[in-house]
């Protein structure tokens, strides 16, 4: 379980995370949802250490996270597993080797090991054959499994999208979400995913979190975000004129 | 003034972490040997081309410069292989290194950060300074002295085919000048000189790639503030070794 209390995070005299308090469970995909500039890449940042917040905590079960140094955060860091919104593959090495990198740095495996521990992450994300491509050789959506294949690579406990789903097809999405979620369950992972396509919400939202502005304003699942009266999350939820007919239909 | 102190700072910071003990050894020797390819190996064919131009540049400035018949033409041998040993093999060579190695480097680094890959590597616990750029300032700092040498035997060969080709000296009064007086405290100088340069570039360059923000123009940036430091560092750090070990 991750715990943030009373988060703050200041750029100059902006402030950009509000006393964000909030819980994410293991087993389930817990959800930043947000218009863009509202904070949320900051917050899933600020949660993995890679800004550090002005002020609040940051728990990992029973340890304070943002307090710890280097060293100490590197050993919470073997157990996160992170998938960037450019997927961040390393460009000098091929999919085999992104794969392997971190197993590279923390595990004493011989190269066989390894090299089966890749197939099987490469396999669990739907990819084979790919093990000597690069990463411009291959398409957005295989570079987001590969991504998923090497965040998932020590086995995790905890797993940090940031806009899984940015820049694939909406039918590409909803594979990757699926994925996510299948990953999540089975591993029984504390699953965080920062994004603004309603269609993931809706697919794999167990629970919600709703920043406007850089404050929590709403929290909830899938099951009741349509009927929610919050304004700014209805503002945020039905923007398009598809979701408005539908809101219109569901009246 | 108070933003060039800012930068030096955060220059020196980012060497405190570069300078940690490598997370594992066998990954650091890997990398080193990639980047000394990368960064040494592949500047081999501009430098020897550069080198053997440079040295018959040298040997016929020099021989038109000698007019006296009171100077002996073993003169241009002697002239062209101290200028060769003391400042183009290793300065200019920097110079240009500065600007094909420099810009290599920051815009590599600089393509990472923007890509986010360095904050992939951070959120795996690495530290990604070390792992980058380490093994690149080790790779030139150590390997480069022997591109210096090269230089200057191809230099010295450039000077040699010059003047078998013109005849503006005979090539046993070249070759007597180059014998002539010869200090190799002069090349030891000329090393050390070159393993510093190379320190200067690959670690301004990586401090400015690893700095580097606001997308593809953000790379562009730092890669051409990385060549232009750099080049003024060279010159700097250039007055002060020669100070020190020839004065």
């Amino acid at each position: 379980m991750i715990r943030v209390v009373k988060l703050n995070k200041f750029f100059g005299e902006k402030q950009v995370l509000k006393d964000i308090s909030i819980n994410y469970q293991p087993g389930e995909c817990s959800l930043i949802i947000g218009a863009s500039g509202s904070g949320k890449t900051v917050l899933l940042k600020s949660l993995v250490g890679l800004f550090e917040p002005d002020s609040g905590e940051v728990w990992y079960e029973n340890i304070l996270f943002n307090k710890l140094d280097f060293k100490d955060k590197k050993n919470i860091r073997k157990e996160i597993g992170m998938l960037f919104q450019g997927s961040a593959l390393f460009d000098f090495a091929s999919v085999e080797e992104n794969v392997r990198f971190p197993m590279d740095f923390f595990t004493d495996w011989s190269n066989e090991e390894k090299l089966e521990r890749v197939n099987f992450c490469l396999k669990r994300v739907n990819l084979q054959n790919v093990n000597k491509l690069f990463p411009n050789e291959l398409s957005g959506g295989m570079q987001k499994r590969v991504g998923i294949a090497r965040a998932i690579a020590l086995n995790p406990k905890y797993l940090f999208c940031d806009e899984p789903n940015s820049g694939l097809d909406p039918h590409t999405s909803i594979l990757i979400d699926q994925l996510i979620a299948e990953i999540t369950k089975e591993y029984n992972m504390t699953t965080v995913i920062n994004t603004h396509d309603m269609n993931s919400v809706m697919e794999i939202g167990d629970s919600v979190g709703f920043i406007y502005n850089g404050e929590l304003v709403w929290e909830g699942d899938k099951n009741n975000i349509l009927t929610s009266s919050h304004k700014e999350l209805n503002e945020f939820v039905f923007a398009s004129n598809m979701a408005k007919k539908i809101k219109e239909m569901m009246k | 003034m108070k933003n060039s102190l800012e930068l030096l700072g955060r220059y020196f910071l980012l060497m405190k972490i570069v300078f940690s003990r490598p997370e594992k050894g066998k990954l650091f020797w890997k990398q080193f040997f990639i980047d000394t390819e990368k960064l040494v190996l592949s500047s081999i064919p501009i430098i020897a081309v550069i080198s053997v131009f440079i040295g018959a540049v040298i040997v016929i400035q020099t021989a038109s410069n000698i007019e006296s018949p009171f100077i002996s033409k073993m003169y241009v041998g002697y002239m062209a292989r101290e200028s060769l040993a003391l400042e183009f093999c290793s300065t200019m060579i920097a110079l240009i290194l500065a600007g094909k190695v420099g810009s290599n480097i920051s815009s590599e680094i600089g393509s990472m950060r923007i890509t986010e890959q360095i904050d992939a590597m951070e959120m795996m616990g690495i530290n990604s300074a070390s792992y980058l750029i380490l093994p690149k300032i080790a790779a030139a700092t150590i390997f480069n002295p022997l591109l210096m040498v090269m230089s200057f035997i191809l230099g010295l060969l450039g000077g040699a085919i010059i003047v078998m080709i013109t005849g503006i000296v005979t090539l046993s009064q070249y070759s007597e000048g180059l014998h002539y007086a010869f200090r190799s405290y002069y090349i030891f100088y000329s090393m050390v000189k070159m393993s510093a340069f190379s320190f200067v570039i690959t670690s301004v360059s990586s401090f400015y790639g690893y700095n580097a923000s606001g997308g593809s123009l953000g790379v562009g940036s730092s890669s051409t503030k990385a060549i232009v430091v750099s080049s003024v560092t060279i010159l700097l750090v250039n007055l002060i070794i020669t100070q020190l070990m020839l004065n």
